[in-house]
């Protein structure tokens, strides 16, 4: 076997590990951040009344700066109409926050929760998505 | 748009690439592991060129994933017969000196009307020329015919002839073709004075068609304006 097949092989082998791993750790790390930024979101907003506040506009900022962020590295590893769900809900929430919805600004932050969770069942590696 | 001449250049040179690694090996000549490969391989590859929303790691992946599948199998089917039988299929005679063999024909799913073809395509075009076919593993037949249908050779007719020369190209359409000049043991100086004696002072390698010399100095030469000139003895120092 030529010496190019070999190396290339060996190349081809270290790239899909490392495209594994990386892709692992990407989503697993940007959807965490998603969660923990909406966990931050629902301890400030609990019992509040104005959803104006400060802390609560700069974490909704947090939240759709961290997305953006991550999204597009995610956008790399998996086609982009999949998650595009999430980015859809912040647009929503920070539309709730301004006009001081607290219902659906709590229903949009459920669903970015859902979406997040769901996201990491068909990024990462399991039985269920092989089969 | 330009997002999908660019993807479609990158998919094009790593399919190039894949294929590269993969060997040389032709359609017809492919095993059937190989055949299922080259098939996927299209496939994946004009996803991720058409659809945008697609990753082109998403392509690329699985592209590189196959080839290392397949570098496991052809290294398995190299160390064990067995498993190489299983992948691959072991040769089938399928016309013996007793006639056609139809129970192996019905097993391989072949028609006579196949065998027919495959023998036409050899040059045979009768039954009664054929000693053995057998149908390879790659899906072709080969043929041995009867001892008096083979064609003569120098060697059955005892002639005595000379070793055969393989031509080494050392111009084309302009080009010298640099590698081949260090085989053939000759420099680019040679070509240039040999043009001078033989075609003109003012010949020159760029407009020469073809070039070729062999180990016995034959030289076969065509300028792009003229017909072919064949020079034999052609020493090598210029």
């Amino acid at each position: 076997m030529k010496i190019f097949s070999k190396i290339m092989l060996v190349f081809m082998f270290l790239f899909l590990i490392v495209i594994c791993v990386v892709e692992e750790e990407i989503s697993s790390k940007s959807l965490f951040i998603v969660q923990n930024d909406c966990l931050r979101i629902e301890n400030l907003t609990d019992g509040k009344e104005n959803l104006q506040a400060m802390p609560i506009t700069l974490a909704v900022d947090t939240l759709e700066y961290n997305w953006m962020n991550n999204e597009s590295k995610l956008c790399y590893l998996t086609n982009h109409k999949s998650i595009q769900e999430i980015g859809v809900e912040i647009a929503k929430l920070k539309v709730y926050q301004q006009k001081n919805e607290i219902k659906e600004f709590n229903a949009s932050l459920e669903a970015i929760k859902f979406y997040s969770k769901s996201y990491l069942h068909f990024m990462g590696a399991s039985l269920h998505n092989v089969l | 748009m330009l997002t999908i001449v660019i993807r479609a250049i990158l998919i094009y040179l790593v399919v190039l690439f894949v294929f590269r690694v993969m060997g040389k090996r032709q359609l017809g000549q492919m095993q059937p592991f190989e055949l299922v490969l080259t098939l996927i391989i299209a496939d994946l590859a004009t996803i991720p060129m058409a659809e945008i929303g697609v990753p082109v790691l998403h392509g690329i992946i699985p592209l590189f994933t196959l080839v290392l599948l397949h570098f496991v199998f052809t290294l398995f089917s190299r160390w064990s017969t067995k498993f190489s039988m299983i992948i691959s299929g072991k040769p089938v005679i399928v016309i013996n000196p007793q006639g056609i063999d139809y129970k192996a024909l019905k097993k391989l799913n072949v028609t006579i009307d196949d065998i027919f073809e495959a023998m036409r395509g050899l040059g045979y075009f009768s039954l009664e020329q054929v000693e053995y076919a057998i149908m390879e593993t790659n899906g072709k037949i080969s043929v041995l015919p009867k001892a008096e249908e083979s064609p003569v050779t120098n060697k059955t007719m005892k002639f005595k002839v000379e070793a055969s020369v393989i031509p080494v190209n050392i111009v084309s359409e302009g080009k010298v073709m640099k590698d081949n000049l260090n085989i053939a043991k000759i420099d680019e100086e040679f070509i240039k004075s040999f043009l001078r004696k033989n075609i003109g002072e003012s010949a020159k390698i760029k407009n020469v068609l073809v070039m070729t010399i062999d180990k016995n100095g034959m030289v076969y030469l065509q300028m792009m304006n003229g017909s072919k000139k064949i020079f034999e003895n052609v020493r090598r120092s210029a």
